[in-house]
């Protein structure tokens, strides 16, 4: 049976992939992509990365950087969404329900036209790079990536952890709604005080129960990040078009980038598998 | 380039520029005893920041990933004629007008068309190049069409860049014939090889390196500009020394012959073709 299945399942793409070859008048070529990628530097001597793997780079830079703030935000949003009081309730269901409810698209381009076009000026980033003295500078670019690009990545960054914080939040509400009130009553009536009873009993359960969304949530996070081509982040989906452009092998180029996104999440997929196992050994 | 449409992309773009220039404006209203023109802010940096767009031949990426073209050469002289050094901002086409109100750069040198609607949001020098249309049909399908009458007709499908001159013009020349806008130049080319359009309008030099590429399938039913547009540096309004300073730049280096020249090597010529696309060059 299920040698069945599969046998039909590769007829059927193989099918597609004909009825691809018929419809579409197209030279395949595929000559300039591994130039692409690397390069042979002759002043060097060394094979350097090109513009699809300084794009890849900096879209892995892009989601590691914006997952530690995302991160951050889900968690002080999340526990301000079930907190008693009002007004951090309000405060934090007004940030999700206003990124929730507008298209990522839409929030990145008001957001980085409205909002990071006035931070950044007030953080001097650009200022503070061109003034880095060479040490600094080295850091920096280990941390941020090639010195010039260095505000354009943290532009991407604050939108990015911005948009995605909204949706970790929910996540991180739902974990902790999810232990059951007798736990809270349980941990009060042996004398453990609000603080304790946070560190001891609600976190530790809460967060091996948000741990595989959170990680769909990073996933989704790392593909998201393509939107940022529309802000002109020179990540992968960016300086794709812009070798897609140049090269005039479209399909090529795009079957690359779809190939290097696949590898990026499905690398991180595994990476989130082995912590859930290890979360739930710890607890057996 | 001929992205000359009404807007500079989608309706989204549009508004967003409105949006972004009146921001900027009520910015600007607070400290206008301070301003100062953007020429005496490139000299205090040192360098001149470049918005460009990757559109062939105004802006590719070589073998190397570096910026070459025509528009490249220009900023590349400006910047040596005004004693700073230059850097390249690549953006996105939709978000271009929107960066440089934001002061992600101080002048779009893009290959950006005059046009009076755009003009009422950013100002824009004396023209320092005139790029022509042209068309290339498909040889199956409109091989028999009289031109130019016989491409006017609904049984006629032609394909242009959205937001460019060359939807404009297709409106204009064949107005009963059906129009398909794609994002792109290389998918409207696609559409035309494909045989589900007759015909495809885009700025020279495309036309003829397509037909030269693909000589069984497409051909050119004319090699006459069918328009011509006018390419102008784009600046941020109230800021009448830049705006002298560029177009008096563009005037005496026209003058010189100088601009002329660099627009035949990369408009009239294949000769840059080997260092953008190894093993492309068009047999003619």
């Amino acid at each position: 049976m299920d040698a069945a299945v599969l046998s039909a399942a590769v007829l059927a793409l193989g099918y597609v992939f004909h009825r691809v070859d018929t419809v579409l008048e197209y030279r395949w070529d595929w000559s300039a992509i591994p130039n692409s990628l690397y390069r042979w530097d002759e002043e060097t001597g060394r094979w350097v990365p090109n513009l699809l793997m300084q794009g890849f780079f900096t879209t892995v830079r892009l989601a590691i950087l914006s997952m530690i703030p995302a991160a951050l935000f889900g968690a002080v949003f999340g526990v301000l969404r079930t907190a008693g009081r009002l007004l951090p309730r309000l405060l934090s269901r007004t940030y999700v329900e206003l990124i929730r409810n507008i298209p990522p698209l839409v929030f990145i381009f008001i957001f980085y036209f409205f909002i990071s076009s006035q931070i950044m000026p007030i953080l001097g980033v650009e200022d503070f790079v061109r003034g880095a003295s060479p040490a600094t500078l080295r850091s920096l670019e280990l941390v941020f990536g090639p010195a010039a690009l260095i505000p354009n990545v943290i532009s991407g960054v604050i939108c990015l952890a911005m948009f995605q914080g909204a949706y970790m939040t929910e996540i991180v509400r739902a974990g902790i709604q999810s232990i059951p009130k007798t736990q809270t009553e349980a941990g009060l009536s042996i004398g453990l005080s609000r603080w304790e009873l946070w560190r001891r009993v609600i976190l530790p359960q809460a967060l091996r129960r948000v741990i595989p969304p959170l990680a769909g949530q990073f996933i989704t996070l790392v593909k998201d990040s393509s939107i940022l081509s529309l802000i002109s982040i020179q990540e992968l989906t960016f300086l794709a078009m812009e070798t897609a452009v140049s090269t005039t092998r479209v399909f090529e180029v795009w079957i690359t980038v779809a190939g290097l996104y696949f590898c990026l999440c499905s690398l991180l997929s595994l990476a989130f598998g082995r912590l859930e196992r290890s979360a739930a050994a710890a607890r057996a | 380039m001929t992205f000359t449409g009404p807007r500079p992309g989608g309706a989204l773009a549009a508004l967003l520029a409105l949006g972004v220039a009146a921001g900027f404006q009520l910015r600007c209203a607070g400290q206008q005893g301070s301003a100062e023109s953007v020429v005496q802010t490139i000299q205090r940096r040192g360098a001149l920041k470049v918005g460009v767009s990757t559109f062939e031949p105004w802006a590719m990426r070589d073998r190397n990933g570096e910026l070459v073209g025509f528009e490249v050469d220009v900023a590349t002289k400006l910047a040596e004629d005004m004693g700073v050094g230059i850097e390249f901002v690549p953006t996105s086409w939709d978000g271009i007008i929107p960066a440089l109100l934001a002061g992600k750069f101080d002048v779009i040198i893009g290959g950006m068309s005059v046009r009076p609607q755009r003009n009422l949001t950013i100002n824009f020098t004396i023209p320092y190049a005139h790029s022509g249309m042209g068309i290339a049909a498909n040889r199956d399908l409109a091989a028999h069409l009289a031109w130019p009458d016989g491409y006017d007709s609904e049984e006629v499908t032609v394909t242009c860049r959205r937001g460019a001159t060359s939807c404009n013009d297709v409106d204009r020349l064949f107005p009963t014939a059906t129009v398909r806008r794609f994002d792109d130049d290389l998918q409207a080319l696609q559409e035309v090889l494909n045989g589900n359009a007759h015909a495809v309008l885009s700025s020279y030099p495309k036309p003829v390196e397509w037909a030269g590429r693909n000589p069984e399938l497409l051909f050119l039913p004319t090699t006459d500009n069918l328009s011509q547009g006018d390419e102008a540096f784009g600046l941020r309004k109230g800021d009448p020394d830049a705006l002298n300073f560029f177009s008096n730049w563009i005037r005496v280096n026209t003058t010189s012959g100088w601009l002329p020249a660099r627009y035949d090597y990369w408009f009239k010529t294949t000769n840059w073709i080997d260092d953008v696309r190894p093993g492309s060059k068009p047999q003619q």
